[in-house]
């Protein structure tokens, strides 16, 4: 946002949200509402990241750990679906890994540079282990 | 709907419930406060409304002045009307958050009964407490009666609710000599004095859902110079017209005129007395008997401490040739608030009145008619001079050894 | 007019939430807090006024010229989120009755969040009085037992043998050396029609404290503990599994007390874990796994041990 001039703001210091009238803010999904340029959801915070997550979708389960236990709103669920990383907010602590019962895990770090479908073709195979991890039914 | 109550036109009132019939006529929508002595009656009395329906708001009472100034700015930021009343510890206790309320630019009003500040602790009035408000960024107006009590709380809700000024004011008056002392109080309806100051108009108000605001961000460096320049600018440009234009308005309803800088005596007069509070009306009774003499002596009383009228008071100070600033706070390490305001109003200008500094009244302590004749003495001799005959800070109303410095 | 609780019967469910806090914040990467207020905010539907107390979540999500909050956010100071919301709550009150509100028909939630220093510390007194006069308000505190938002000063949060900056350990001292306030017992205390200690790891048990919680009349407090990958020296990554180790451990039961009497224990771990576990999962408290300072782990446990009794009695007998 451009640095305006002392007379170029609102009083108060005061910020908007939104641009115009919102209603139903609860059941509005970010990409149906209309963020003014002073919601951080306009800005990026990509350049914190070393590593990033990567999403196979082909091991998902859909449970949304991956959802809830994100810190920034950054695992895109839709209709009850993961669909994928809002990389413009992922701040890649990688909780979501961490997370993630499948096995093999269906999100995995990798260096920020990593090329997506070069991640994918190295994805890791089944891991073999004493017991499969339960997931826990929610 | 809250109940009317018929008012005789002149009530015998001191300068608090002045102040709570006021609170009471605006339709104050949240009163959250604490209380302190001598500011105490004006929350009770307000109390006694909301318990007899006189009020439809809501009145909370708060475990401190620090909590009910937070309660004030919830309560202003989510958008309605909103007072409260302290005094001396109380005030002190709350500046942290005046601060807050001026810097997010929340009309809040509040009634400061002044009094002193301990060490050692005093119940009684000095003017400790509004001087220490005065870099807050709040509007100050100040009472010398109950009569201005009453009268300036509906012009600092007319003004400090203006979308064009959108600042907290205070109203001040003196503890227990105005605030306890009953005088005859000429009223409005409860009906005039509401459309006086009118329905409050929200504005970046958080209850309104579907336009959500965040108020109280964090701005370092590269924002808070911007933001604290445009609080400055509205303080000292927007202000100063609407409060001239309430008195206007307010003469016109009720044929009590104020001014931003209230003068006695001032057309032709050689010298005089700055001063505030209670200590005006003292001053122009002094003024009055010197006249008699034929001594040309005046009053000038600051109604207005904040902004500060410094044009106003070089033009009212144009051809006087000496000046007595009166301040009722101690001024700890340096000279007088008046006598150096009035310094800084005058020294670009081609006044060149000599000027000295009286500190006087500290905790309640009496300001005589005989020591202003013995101040407007000093005032005749320096005019005389051409210079300062005395020390430029003298104590008067002390006991012991005689006590000035520079 | 009560509002209508939020189905959320599970995950799946609750992913259909669209989140009313927003990214680009400037919390931690791995932080609790945001995890904690997602919880909060994504458990009702209604419309939301809140505050906060300065510290971490207030510094990051309000720095001029950005806003990370969708719904109506205030911040005065370090101590007063707490009478901020409370004046809020008023005002909705004063203009219900005088018919101003300008979307009469909804019903707002007020919530105030607050750190742990200005819960247990600064602001004690503002929570008190507000809890006190009965406001329809909920304060929630994000408990990382630490001023973190400064550098890591010890609160009155900050548990035995933590070492803070101002507390540090050393050749002859062992870091912090006063019990963590019992904040739960005192906001209980107040008579507050409901009180609970939450965890974001365990997100069914703290959304259905909230929705108890905002189904409540008058003033609730919501213990929430906020594991600091910064202060607590963990990696960012394990945030949950220290949390979830916290809980397990039963350094930090899970339980809720309705009307400052009826106390009910709402998680029961199927695997008690040792503390040590917990405790060996943190820089904090590294100095205590040496031939010096040892002892205190046992002593840890000890406490944890009495303290889980005792609350299995309190349940039990009802008080």
């Amino acid at each position: 946002m451009e640095k305006a001039g002392w007379d170029g703001f609102e009083i108060g210091a005061m910020l908007r949200t939104f641009d115009g009238a919102i209603q139903n803010i609860a059941t509005t999904l970010p990409e149906d509402r209309a963020y003014s340029q002073s919601s951080s959801f306009t800005a990026s915070v990509a350049d914190w990241r070393i590593e990033k997550p990567l999403f196979n979708k082909d091991y998902c389960i859909d449970c949304q750990f991956c959802w809830i236990y994100c810190p920034d709103m950054s695992i895109i669920a839709r209709d009850k679906k993961m669909v994928g990383i809002d990389f413009d907010h992922c701040k890649g602590c990688g909780i979501c890994v961490e997370v993630c019962p499948t096995n093999p895990k269906s999100l995995l770090m990798f260096p920020e540079q990593k090329d997506e479908d070069m991640a994918l073709a190295e994805w890791p195979k089944k891991e073999k282990k004493e017991k499969d991890t339960e997931v826990e039914e929610d | 709907m809250a109940d009317t109550m018929e008012l005789r036109d002149i009530e015998v009132w001191d300068g608090n419930m002045a102040a709570s019939h006021a609170l009471r006529q605006v339709q104050v929508d949240v009163v959250a406060a604490y209380p302190i002595t001598p500011s105490t009656p004006i929350v009770e009395n307000y109390a006694g409304f909301a318990a007899n329906a006189y009020v439809d708001g809501e009145f909370v009472m708060t475990e401190s002045e620090h909590g009910a100034m937070s309660c004030c700015i919830g309560a202003s930021a989510a958008g309605g009307r909103v007072a409260t009343a302290t005094s001396s510890q109380g005030f002190a206790l709350m500046v942290e958050t005046l601060y807050s309320a001026s810097g997010m630019r929340l009309p809040i009003i509040l009634n400061v009964v002044n009094r002193a500040i301990g060490a050692p602790l005093n119940v009684n009035g000095d003017h400790s407490d509004m001087y220490m408000g005065r870099d807050s960024g709040w509007i100050q107006l100040d009472a010398y009666n109950p009569q201005h009590a009453y009268d300036l709380n509906f012009i600092a809700f007319k003004v400090a609710e203006d979308h064009d000024v959108r600042l907290p004011a205070m109203v001040h008056q003196d503890g227990f000599m105005t605030s306890h002392t009953a005088q005859g109080v000429h009223t409005m309806t409860d009906e005039q004095g509401f459309n006086f100051v009118g329905e409050f108009k929200p504005m970046n108000d958080m209850l309104d859902l579907d336009h959500p605001v965040t108020h109280g961000v964090q701005t370092e460096e590269d924002w808070h110079f911007e933001h604290k320049a445009r609080q400055q600018h509205a303080l000292m440009t927007a202000v100063i017209p609407k409060i001239e234009a309430a008195f206007d308005a307010f003469e016109a309803l009720t044929g009590r005129r104020y001014n931003l800088v209230e003068t006695h005596q001032m057309d032709d007069a050689e010298m005089a007395v700055i001063c505030m509070g209670t200590s005006v009306e003292t001053a122009m009774e002094v003024v009055n008997e010197l006249r008699a003499n034929g001594i040309k002596a005046g009053v000038v009383g600051i109604r207005v401490f904040r902004p500060w009228p410094m044009e106003q008071l070089a033009a009212v100070l144009k051809d006087v040739k000496a000046i007595g600033t009166l301040d009722r706070s101690s001024p700890h390490g340096t000279m007088g608030m008046l006598f150096n305001e009035i310094s800084g109003s005058l020294f670009n200008t081609d006044t060149k009145a000599v000027l000295t500094n009286y500190i006087y009244g500290l905790g309640g302590r009496d300001l005589t008619k005989a020591h202003l004749v013995g101040i407007f003495n000093d005032l005749k001799a320096n005019m005389d001079a051409g210079k300062p005959t005395t020390p430029l800070q003298q104590y008067i109303g002390l006991r012991g050894p005689k006590l000035s410095f520079f | 007019m009560m509002s209508e609780i939020k189905k959320i019967k599970n995950l799946k469910e609750f992913s259909t939430s669209a989140d009313r806090f927003e990214g680009a914040n400037l919390l931690c990467p791995g932080c609790a807090h945001s995890i904690i207020v997602r919880e909060v905010l994504n458990a009702t539907n209604d419309d939301l006024i809140l505050a906060a107390s300065t510290g971490c979540l207030e510094v990051c999500t309000a720095v001029y010229p950005y806003t990370s909050w969708d719904a109506s956010w205030i911040h005065i100071g370090f101590e007063n989120g707490s009478s901020a919301v409370a004046g809020a709550e008023a005002m909705y009150k004063a203009l219900k009755t005088k018919g101003r509100l300008k979307q009469p028909e909804r019903t707002p939630k007020f919530v105030a969040f607050g750190g742990d220093g200005a819960t247990y510390d600064i602001g004690f007194q503002w929570i008190s009085g507000c809890f006190e006069r009965g406001h329809n308000m909920m304060y929630v505190c994000l408990d990382n037992e630490v001023y973190a938002n400064t550098g890591g000063q010890r609160s009155s949060s900050t548990p035995i043998g933590a070492s803070a900056t101002t507390t540090p350990a050393g050749s002859i001292s062992y870091g912090e050396k006063k019990n963590k306030k019992d904040m739960m017992a005192i906001m209980a205390a107040h008579g507050a029609p409901y009180v609970a200690q939450v965890s974001p790891s365990k997100w069914k048990d703290m959304v259905a404290k909230i929705q108890k919680g905002f189904a409540a009349e008058g003033p609730v407090f919501i213990n929430a503990i906020s594991a600091c990958t910064t202060e607590w020296k963990f990696a960012p990554e394990d945030t949950i599994a220290i949390t979830d180790l916290a809980t397990d451990s039963l350094v930090f039961p899970l339980y809720e007390i309705i009307n400052g009497t009826e106390l009910n224990i709402t998680y029961r771990p199927k695997n008690i874990v040792p503390v040590r576990d917990y405790l060996g999962a943190q820089g904090r408290f590294k100095h205590l796994f040496t031939k010096q300072y040892e002892y205190l782990i046992d002593e840890w446990q000890t406490r944890v041990d009495l303290k889980w009794e005792q609350l299995q009695r309190r349940e039990e007998a009802r008080v």
